[in-house]
């Protein structure tokens, strides 16, 4: 296996920077790794190798889009859209209530995916019934983060740990966040919560081998987390314990070509993702639709996250 | 609040402060990812990370993901399971399996390629860390204390090997006299002996008459005299030998584990091996059996226990009854976005015919709230509309055999156009041949089993223009197709009067007017007359898809052959859009060319007599039916099986033998099943049952009447082959495989290390007996059977092959880089439980295609190979072929809409024959035909129950996740209901019913647990009709307080919140110990009780 340090080789004629974003494109995991394997010997022949298997990966046009569950072509729309520098690219979500069917798998998916502790939730989903009988309606609507461009929550924040990044998601700086709870007061869509640092197998009983024990839960109850691509396992008296929480789109997952963890797992297939800046994406057709909306328009905060009603 | 919880941020960080800029550089897609990057080794991860001093996300590394299948419910969707260090910290959907994606990606994708593409699961799927990393998970043996009573709650651990000791050896284990082991029911061994007493019973069944059979029981006597003392009683040998005095029963089991046990009890020599179906959706099962029987060698047989579910990714109309995909019906992350997508982007609409608005209903086009257990009813309706105004196929209704529906270009037929004889009172009982109207002689053909021998072919008879025709059903050349006369009434033919198949269906829906069975379903006729109108309206791409609301009614088995029936009138049946069979990969070996035979053994014992059920049996041929008559103590079941309900009541009641022991695995009949309760004195009386073991990784509400308790490992953990459901169109067998170490430690058996777990205690007693087919030689020519794996990797190694004999369809062999990354993902697997070494050798020269199946979790057909196109059929009156495509996976042969073999079976109670068509039966009815009028006690609301999508019927209240969502269930009522009883939401009321006035659970222990819920009004319920969600108000299961060698583990009470109102469903007034039932199709009865609600 070559080294890193091996591929300063390909400086000759590429931006080592551009090459390894591409890297971080998801398929291109195996690609990229028989893409090093063959540098040392032929790094011009590996590199056009790579960018026609990254291509390949990343295609959604010239085959029959129908064949393609939108989970798979969301995911490669993601990888093509990596390819492109952060600040050009536009992160939103398109919620669909139509094929919303209230199964509350991307609350659990959230939950699982970031660790989160009771009391601390990314993505409710919202259930109303109205009507007489027989003349019933339900309706099921899920409440990430808006990623609002214009957001409340950050300005409020009186150690600036909450912002928006380069890619346009409101994110939080765990290490800076002094948990003074400002930005839950602030935020007109109630997404963001409290990390008190409990954990949901706190009550129960170590027992001396009689049982399993709580201790076999803590392996996947404190491993880390990779919000914001930082590895935090859930310690005491660590962060994001204390901290506010909140939706960051799962930008962990973003970055090595993976969609946010509520999307992979709607069984409706009623939550799209992807960058509202290629024309030719999912989402940019979907926000486009007649019956869009966004949450409380009137307060002016332009929400990234869309329903199609 | 504890302080070390507060919420003030921590002033002295442990960890190095990091950079955030750094951490959102790396969002963006800088330099620090490369150790995150799928495909890296770790070597390369760790060297990354001590560059740039940060790990970003290695869970979308294929080396650190295992591909196996969800066990949360029982669809059995197709999971990766993300690891860190060896615990799995996230389940993701599998992209491979049709279930999770739709459509799924290409099997051959590589998997170094599919580490970030991840296949939609639900929330129970999502929580399933914790249910294997439950804290209340066991991990020893556990063994009642001596003279404590069962259900008390005291344990003591045992070793593993003392534990096998005393259930195969016996004595006085508890203090209270001498238990039988299983030594003891062992008792006959010679294989060829009992394969001579099986016929001889077999002639004994036969036997025309009571003197003849009572002569042949004598001879029994006499010519096996040296084994009588090995038989359960010499009087009625047709019991079979004592071996049967041991019962192994199951809830939820699946290929592979099935596979094993069936090795263990075929050795062991016991008929008494049972599942569970009739808890789950019995009727739909043996309805379907009934109606896939087939004609061969001059019986009906062959009648597969599967039913059919709707296409409905293709469909453009679909009925569903008694169905919600969207939160159960198998299964929500597979039927769910075929829905929403053809509701968004395509053309259709559905009916939900439910009493509860369920989230299904939501976005139906009509909500179809009719009265519980009138299911039939409202298939009578339609198919009532739709022959009146002749809206059905009739191209497709007319091909009596297959020679007319190869013309047809179609798959299937029906007897729609065969004639049935009618009795003096006009009341249809068998088909009329053609020998009896001297229309055709009778045939001699060969057997298809042996061609040596022949057999009498009869025709069946056919009107064609009015003229009788005589009718092969399987007859291929075209000369032989027979296009009969559809309804053909009254017709006198040689000595008798005759009606067409399709007749007598439409004489029985029309034993009301439309108005009149609206009235009955409690809807309004226009609904009725709209809804068929629809059904009519699509060609093939409708259909009627029903599901546990239909079959779990004492009426269950008329009520599906009634949809059915409906299905069948627009020929749906194989059509995309219309009514679909699963299929699956075989992995038995019993295809050729496949490599290894997996039932291969050193010897076996010939189980015979009869089971402690009653299944496959005929009562009047029995030698019980001379002592008892009619009515039997309790019922016989000759069309169905795994009848759960009986199992621990005919216990109680030694009938039609007393049980030595019982092992239970992975079911817990005291909680699912409806009346459960009445299984509670019987599993806590020793007397009754002297041995009771439960395999179980938990104390649950079963379990905690066990002698011994062995641990499991659980779905993450072990193999299963999880097949397939009738909706999914592709053929498919996705393989559980282990994914994580297990909690439970390793034993020792035949000198291999294997965890604590089902195969470990049964190979444990196989090696203490001495059972043919274990040990040292076990399997025959592939060596020895002393491993579980020497049977899951040859079964994985025969998926691999395929299913042709050339091996042309086998799976492509592993390359290098599958094989690294197969390996790698396995680095945290003990060698008790992944080898690599071990495996390769059992997999010989199909190693590589092992890897290659399992590192996607199992076999799945490509997506475009699910469907083909099929052939221009014949215009009819309606258009019925607007869609030419076929399912690639066809069920192929004749649907039965009347039952000449369900005709010919005879009512346990009452020596009359059964129905052998659609009919509506008012229900609810007692097991010997009373109809029972509860309501006109006071009783005057109908329990119903339903599943919410975050909780399974038993297993997942462990998952905080999903009790965050939903901690407790609540009594579902009408807002009018409420109201006309002064109550409000959150008012606490007892459920009371007939055969429960107290309204609660008496656990034999001193506990009683009362079934008292939160009321919850809504619009969305039928009034009249109340409805709790199932899996909640446990009372075992870590929910309560246990006490282990004298130390009290404390319970968690979020798990046993809500309540459990199954201890109000009705029991049965004649078996009084079992609740009601279905006596055709064998289903627990769940939506035919009415309780009164009391205000605490």
């Amino acid at each position: 296996m070559t080294e890193p340090q091996g591929t300063s080789s390909i400086d000759a004629g590429l931006n080592r920077r551009s090459f390894l974003r591409k890297l971080a494109g998801a398929g291109g995991a195996a690609v990229a790794l028989q893409a090093l394997d063959q540098l040392a010997a032929d790094p011009a022949q590996a590199l056009a190798s790579y960018e026609a298997q990254i291509q390949e990966l990343s295609s959604t046009s010239g085959g029959d889009l129908s064949k393609l569950d939108v989970l798979e072509r969301m995911r490669r729309e993601l990888v093509r859209a990596l390819e492109k520098p952060p600040e050009e690219r536009r992160w939103v979500m398109v919620i669909d209530l139509r094929k919303c069917v209230g199964c509350h798998a991307c609350t659990i998916a959230c939950v699982a995916e970031n660790r989160l502790p009771p009391g601390v939730v990314y993505r409710p989903v919202l259930e109303e019934e109205w009507g007489v009988y027989p003349n019933v309606g339900r309706r099921f609507v899920p409440r990430p983060c808006m990623q609002c461009d214009k957001p409340p929550c950050t300005p409020v924040c009186p150690v600036n740990a909450t912002y928006k990044n380069v890619d346009g998601v409101v994110v939080v700086d765990y290490d800076q966040c002094i948990g003074c709870r400002a930005c839950l007061t602030a935020c007109p869509y109630g997404a963001r919560t409290s990390d008190f640092g409990l954990t949901y197998n706190e009550p129960n009983p170590v027992a001396d081998g009689l049982i399993a024990g709580r201790t076999v839960a803590e392996g996947y109850e404190r491993a880390p987390s990779f919000e914001y691509g930082e590895a935090r396992p859930r310690q005491e008296r660590t962060s994001p314990i204390g901290n506010a929480r909140k939706c960051h789109f799962c930008l962990h997952r973003i970055a090595v070509g993976e969609l946010p963890a509520c999307v992979t797992t709607c069984i409706g297939r009623a939550t799209l993702f992807g960058d509202a800046n290629d024309p030719a994406s999912l989402v940019a057709e979907m926000i486009a639709q007649p019956n869009v909306i966004r949450l409380k328009e009137e307060l002016g905060t332009e929400p990234r996250v869309y329903y199609l009603l | 609040m504890d302080e070390r919880r507060g919420i003030q941020q921590p002033s002295a960080c442990e960890l190095s402060r990091r950079d955030f800029l750094k951490a959102s550089a790396i969002v963006g897609g800088g330099i620090a990812f490369l150790g995150a990057l799928p495909g890296f080794s770790a070597l390369q991860a760790a060297r990354a990370q001590a560059e740039e001093g940060a790990l970003a996300y290695p869970l979308a590394d294929p080396a650190n993901q295992i591909y196996t299948v969800c066990l949360q419910c029982n669809t059995g969707c197709g999971i990766k399971v993300k690891l860190l260090d060896g615990v799995a910290t996230k389940i993701e959907g599998s992209p491979f399996h049709p279930m999770t994606m739709y459509p799924h990606v290409d099997y051959n994708t590589p998997i170094a390629s599919a580490g970030t593409m991840e296949g939609a699961i639900c929330p129970k799927g999502q929580a399933g860390l914790q249910s294997v990393y439950d804290p209340y998970r066991l991990v020893s043996v556990l063994k009642r204390k001596p003279g404590t009573p069962r259900g008390g709650g005291q344990w003591e651990t045992i070793s593993f090997e003392q534990a096998i000791e005393e259930i195969v050896e016996g004595g006085d284990l508890f203090g209270e006299g001498v238990v039988p082991g299983l030594r003891e029911s062992y008792a006959l061994t010679d294989a060829a002996v009992a394969k001579e007493m099986a016929a001889a019973v077999k002639a004994i069944h036969n036997a025309k008459d009571a003197d003849s059979k009572r002569a042949l029981i004598a001879e029994f006597q006499t010519k096996f005299a040296d084994y009588l003392d090995l038989m359960i009683d010499p009087e009625h040998p047709d019991l079979g030998p004592r071996n049967n005095q041991f019962v192994f029963a199951w809830g939820r089991l699946k290929d592979a584990r099935k596979d094993f046990i069936a090795r263990f009890l075929n050795a062991y020599g016991t008929t008494n091996a049972h599942g569970h179906t009739t808890v789950c959706q019995g009727s739909l099962y043996f309805t379907g059996k009934a109606m896939s029987e087939q004609y061969v060698d001059g019986a009906w047989t062959g009648g597969q226990k599967f039913y059919w579910q709707g296409d409905i990714g293709n469909s453009e109309f679909v009925i569903f009854v008694g169905a919600s995909p969207f939160e159960g019906n198998y299964g929500p992350p597979l039927r769910s976005p075929r829905l929403t997508t053809s509701l968004v982007e395509k053309n259709l609409k559905y009916v939900v015919v439910d009493p509860r608005f369920s989230k299904t209903a939501s976005k139906a086009w009509r909500w179809l709230p009719a009265k519980p257990g009138t299911e039939g009813a409202l298939a009578l309706a339609l198919i009532r509309w739709v022959i009146d105004n002749q809206r059905y196929n009739a191209p497709y209704l007319s091909a009596a055999n297959r020679a007319a529906a190869d013309q047809l270009g179609q798959t299937t037929w029906t007897e729609a156009t065969w004639l049935v004889k009618l009795d003096e009172n006009g009341v249809p009982g068998k088909f009329l041949r053609a020998s009896e109207i001297g229309l055709r002689e009778k045939e001699t053909r060969p057997l298809s089993t042996d061609p040596d021998k022949t057999y009498e072919f009869d025709y069946f008879v056919a009107l064609v223009n009015g003229e009788p025709v005589p009718v092969d059903p399987y007859a291929r050349d075209p000369e032989s197709a027979v296009r009969g006369d559809l309804l053909v009434d009254n017709v006198k033919l040689g000595d008798f009067t005759v009606k067409s198949s399709l007749q007598i269906i439409a004489d029985s829906a029309r034993e009301h007017t439309l108005e009149e069975w609206a009235e009955i379903c409690g809807v309004e006729a226009r609904a009725l007359e709209e809804i068929a109108f629809e059904f009519t309206n699509h060609g093939r791409q409708a259909v009627a898809d029903i599901h546990r609301g239909v079959s779990q009614h004492t009426n269950g088995f008329y009520n599906v052959l009634a949809w059915y029936t409906l299905n069948a009138l627009i020929g749906n049946f194989d059509h995309a859009g219309g009514l679909i069979k699963g299929s699956t990969y075989s992995a038995t070996g019993s295809k050729p060319g496949q490599p290894f035979k997996i039932s291969q053994s050193s010897g076996t014992m010939v189980p015979f007599g009869t089971s402690i059920i009653r299944h496959n049996e005929k009562y009047e041929k029995h030698t019980l039916f001379l002592r008892d008559g009619y009515p039997a103590r309790r019922n016989w079941y000759p069309l169905s099986s795994d009848i759960y309900q009986e199992i621990v009541p005919s216990i109680g009641d030694a009938y039609p033998y007393p049980v030595k022991a019982l092992m239970f695995y992975m079911g817990s009949p005291v909680y699912s099943l409806p009346a459960g309760h009445t299984n509670i004195p019987i599993l806590a009386d020793p007397k009754k049952l002297p041995l009771f073991i439960a395999i179980d990784p938990f104390i649950g509400e079963t379990s905690m009447f066990a002698d011994y308790i062995f641990p499991d490992t659980m779905y993450l953990e072990r193999w299963e082959f999880h097949g397939s459901h009738p909706s999914v169109a592709f053929k498919i067998q996705p393989v559980r495989n282990p994914a994580i170490a297990p909690l439970v430690p390793d034993v020792t058996v035949f000198g291999q290390q294997m965890p604590m777990s089902l195969e470990a205690v049964l190979m444990a007693i196989a090696e203490r007996l001495g059972l043919p087919g274990f040990g040292e030689g076990g399997y025959k020519d592939y060596g020895d059977f002393t491993h579980p794996d020497d049977l899951y990797i040859r079964m994985v190694a025969n998926l691999a092959f395929g299913e042709k004999e050339d091996g042309s369809d086998a799976v492509p062999d592993a390359d290098d880089e599958e094989l690294r990354i197969f390996l790698e993902a396995r680095r945290h697997l003990p060698p008790s439980v992944f080898d690599a070494a071990r495996w390769e050798r059992l997999a010989g020269d199909y190693w590589r295609k092992v890897v290659y199946v399992l590192n996607r979790g199992g076999r799945f057909q490509a997506f475009e190979k699910g469907y083909k196109e099929g052939v221009i059929p014949e215009p009819s009156a309606n258009y019925f072929g607007l869609d030419l495509t076929v399912t690639a996976n066809p069920f192929a042969t004749m649907v039965n809409i009347y039952q000449e073999k369900t005709y010919d079976v005879k009512n346990a109670m009452t020596g009359e024959h059964l129905v052998g068509y659609a009919r509506y039966f008012p229900g609810p009815y007692a097991v010997t035909g009373e109809v029972l009028n509860d309501e006109a006690d006071g009783f005057d609301l109908r329990l119903i129950t339903h599943r919410e999508i975050m909780q399974t019927k038993s297993r997942t209240s462990s998952n905080y996740w999903l009790l965050a969502l939903l901690p407790e269930n609540a009594v579902l009522m009408n807002a009018v209901d409420a109201e006309q009883r002064g109550l409000k939401d959150g008012d606490l009321v007892r459920i009371v019913s007939p055969t429960n006035p107290s309204g609660e659970w008496d656990l034999m222990n001193g506990k009683k647990v009362p079934m008292i819920g939160k009321i919850k009004t809504t619009q969305g319920i039928r009034p009249g009709v109340i409805s709790f969600a199932l899996g909640f108000g446990h009372f075992a299961y870590g929910g309560v307080d246990v006490t282990i060698n004298g130390t009290t583990i404390p319970g968690d009470a979020r798990r046993i919140r809500g309540f459990h109102a199954n201890a109000a469903m009705r029991v049965d007034p004649y078996l009084g110990n079992t609740t009601l039932v279905d006596p055709v199709g064998g289903s627990a009865v769940f939506y035919d009780t009415f309780v009164r609600v009391e205000k605490v």
